[in-house]
């Protein structure tokens, strides 16, 4: 057959969103790719600019549907850099434990993803179902299941509700007997193996030269990961390994991610115990007006919109479920962000698919793009 | 043998043009060439019946079972237990305005799913659903089941052509070379069978399991590629190549919307309860049982469907617990590992009939 260029994308089951691959095929063979993105485009940071700081926050919930609170945080950190505001200790703890939370919600979903695109449905409503368990928890505590608009500059809204700390262990115990199973599912599959050891290698000079972060990063035996190398919130305190494998393939991602899946058991497992010894307040108490008003009450704009207030750069980066993401905000003194620039990991993950793809087949292509982890939410914004 | 089914309908059939005679006079010289052809048709009709019935509740049988493989409930609210959700889906897609896509060739395009479901559909008419009940009696059912079995990679094909889209050309490509590779083992495992009763007639065949055990038990290496052969040729996971949703969408009927898609999924099905008869039929006994429990009226036809859903099961279970493999890798497991492995078994089904396995048709041993 001659060579010819397939559109995956924009609604195709392997895109998990909106986007698309353009592969030029010679038979099964992929001869060539050409990623395109942009079909998500929301100009969230643009956006941003027209927000009052604590507006921006249902943004970044928007950001990516299943890691929401990480980009959150990622905002908000930036936006105490900028304003110059420190949380309290217990809101930091609780901020660990809603990254570690979404950090499980979003690779069990990954995961679940992962094996339906191989072919595996069972597993993919193991991980439906488990998840719930998780979004349970953050319903709990923020109220909501997806977009949970819950930290604050300054701290987080609302402590953990009673007896959260013992009903979050329950399903800390409950998933660690899921993820054996999860294990299990896919390392005692001969199929499974077949099509993912030695599939879509990205070695780690490569990987470094794109820019690639996060698991796949990881999965090429760099161990790096923010929040040893550069530790925001509370996990100077925490103890914690860092997820590495040498395959540098689909299934040393699939490793890396089961692992730290696992790690942020053992997180939240800290975190809990911290929070059972440490009551405190979770909201800063000097947050600047104009950060804690959501709207101005009538006839009372001018007092909220003056000028005045300390300028200030923010800059943060957090080790997102993706990979690296980093956020910078310039506060020019109003009370909305001057400019405000977003940095996703799965925009460089997915820049970089001719690296990976070329070479392998059709088949390949959803073991492929399914362990890179792709959220277009954030690719675009 | 031959009679059962049609001496129960002919027999009926004359009863009724005797009671209809006064009303509608039909000609003498007519009557018992009409009352043959009407018993044709009545046993086409109840066999046609019969099957769609039973593919619809093979698909609540996967949806049930699958949900419970996968710790759900299927589908529950259409009928008692989602029994009737089928019949529901069917009707919605029975509703839909068929249509071509602008560039599709048409006569293609509407010819090859609806060739693919009449010549699966067809195949029915020659499997025994028990002793002598089966629309057509030849001495070669086998032979021509298979015969007919193979012919879908080429509709396949030529549905995928036509509809003018990339995935469905490569789901065509795969099903072609994926139906091609796996007929081979399907076909030498099939000839175990033949060797040790030496007829390629269905009766004839179950009747030498009930007589002497079951094929399953000496020829189970055959059993086993039969079974993953004809997974492959059902287009099962892990062999759901052709339909791979994950990357080619929906394979070769992706272009494919309302009652063709319906043909589409049809022709899964009617195929899948054709490969489950006839795994049950070569080597799990078809209808007969054990300790004479086949020998009440019925009663074969009873065993033989609960075999046949039990069968079924085990493809839905392997379907809820493997992956798909990759192109390569599948042709790579027919050619390499379950050519020879048929060959084996060839030369261990000849080896039991020179040892002497007690057939009595085999004309030359």
């Amino acid at each position: 057959m001659s060579e010819m260029w397939i559109n995956m994308g924009p609604q195709h089951p392997m895109t998990h969103g909106l986007w698309n691959l353009r592969i030029k095929v010679d038979g099964e063979l992929i001869v060539d790719a050409d990623p395109e993105i942009g079909y998500l485009h929301r100009g969230i940071e643009k956006i941003c600019e027209y927000r009052r700081y604590n507006e921006v926050i249902t943004l970044m919930d928007r950001t990516c549907y299943v890691a929401g609170i990480a980009w959150e945080q990622l905002y908000i950190m930036a936006a105490e850099g900028a304003l110059g505001i420190t949380p309290p200790a217990r809101a930091e703890y609780i901020r660990v434990l809603s990254q570690e939370l979404q950090r499980l919600s979003s690779h069990i979903i990954w995961y679940a993803a992962y094996v339906q695109d191989i072919g595996l449905m069972t597993p993919f409503l193991y991980g439906m179902r488990d998840r719930d368990l998780v979004l349970d928890l953050f319903q709990s505590y923020t109220g909501a299941r997806m977009t949970y608009e819950y930290m604050r500059v300054g701290g987080v809204r609302n402590d953990v509700p009673v007896g959260f700390t013992d009903r979050c262990r329950k399903v800390m115990d409950w998933l660690d007997g899921k993820l054996v199973e999860y294990e299990k599912v896919c390392d005692n599959s001969t199929i499974f193996l077949d099509r993912t050891i030695g599939v879509g290698i990205l070695k780690a000079k490569e990987a470094i030269q794109d820019g690639i972060t996060g698991p796949v990063l990881r999965a090429a035996n760099v161990a790096r990961d923010i929040r040893r190398d550069r530790p925001y919130s509370a996990y100077p305190e925490i103890d914690f390994d860092v997820a590495i494998h040498d395959g540098a393939d689909c299934y040393g991602r699939y490793r890396v991610r089961m692992e730290e899946m696992k790690q942020s058991v053992r997180i939240v497992r800290q975190v809990l115990d911290w929070l059972d010894r440490n009551p405190g307040p979770v909201l800063a108490e000097k947050v600047p007006r104009f950060v804690g008003t959501p709207s101005p009450p009538p006839g009372k704009e001018i007092y909220v919109e003056r000028r005045g207030y300390p300028k200030g750069r923010g800059f943060s980066s957090m080790e997102e479920p993706h990979g690296e993401a980093m956020a910078y905000i310039i506060n020019e003194g109003a009370e909305h962000p001057y400019r405000a620039k977003l940095r996703s990991p799965v925009f460089v993950n997915i820049a970089a698919a001719k690296d990976y793809l070329i070479g392998y087949r059709i088949s390949d292509i959803p073991a492929i793009m399914g362990s890179v982890d792709v959220c277009l939410g954030e690719a675009d914004r | 043998m031959v009679d059962t089914i049609y001496s129960v309908v002919y027999a009926l059939v004359v009863y009724a043009l005797n009671l209809l005679g006064p009303i509608v006079p039909i000609a003498p010289s007519l009557g018992p060439g009409l009352a043959v052809w009407l018993s044709y048709l009545v046993v086409g009709a109840i066999i046609f019946a019969f099957s769609l019935v039973n593919v619809l509740v093979f698909i609540w049988w996967e949806r049930k079972l699958l949900g419970r493989f996968m710790d759900r409930r299927g589908a529950m609210h259409v009928g008692y237990a989602g029994l009737l959700q089928n019949l529901a889906d069917g009707l919605k897609l029975f509703r839909k305005q068929p249509f071509a896509p602008k560039d599709a060739d048409e006569l293609g395009y509407y010819f090859g799913p609806t060739a693919y479901l009449v010549m699966s559909v067809m195949i029915l008419g020659l499997i025994p659903l028990s002793f002598g009940v089966s629309g057509g009696v030849v001495p070669l059912s086998l032979l021509v089941a298979l015969a007919l079995f193979s012919f879908a990679p080429l509709f396949i094909f030529i549905a995928s052509w036509s509809s003018n889209n990339k995935y469905s050309l490569i789901g065509g490509m795969r099903t072609a070379a994926q139906l091609v590779a796996y007929e081979i083992p399907l076909l030498l495992a099939v000839v175990g069978v033949v060797a040790l009763t030496g007829s390629f007639d269905l009766n004839v065949i179950v009747g030498d399991q009930a007589r002497y055990g079951w094929f399953g038990l000496p020829l189970f290496l055959g059993l086993l590629l039969f079974f993953v052969a004809m997974l492959a040729e059902v287009e099962r996971i892990p062999f759901d190549l052709p339909e791979a949703e994950a990357e080619l969408v929906e394979g070769w009927s992706t272009e494919f919307g309302g009652m063709l898609f319906a043909f589409t999924m049809m022709g899964d099905y009617v195929r899948a309860l054709i490969g489950s008869y006839l795994i049950v039929l070569l080597f799990l006994g078809g209808w007969s049982m054990p300790w004479g429990l086949s020998n009440f009226p019925l009663s074969g036809l009873v065993f033989f469907q609960v075999k046949t859903y039990v069968v079924f099961a085990i493809f839905i279970w392997v379907r809820a617990s493997l992956p798909r493999v990759r192109t390569d890798q599948l042709l790579q497991i027919g050619w390499k590992r379950m050519l020879p492995l048929a060959m084996l078994n060839i030369v261990w089904a000849l080896a039991l009939v020179v040892w002497g396995w007690p057939t009595i048709h085999w004309p030359v041993l």
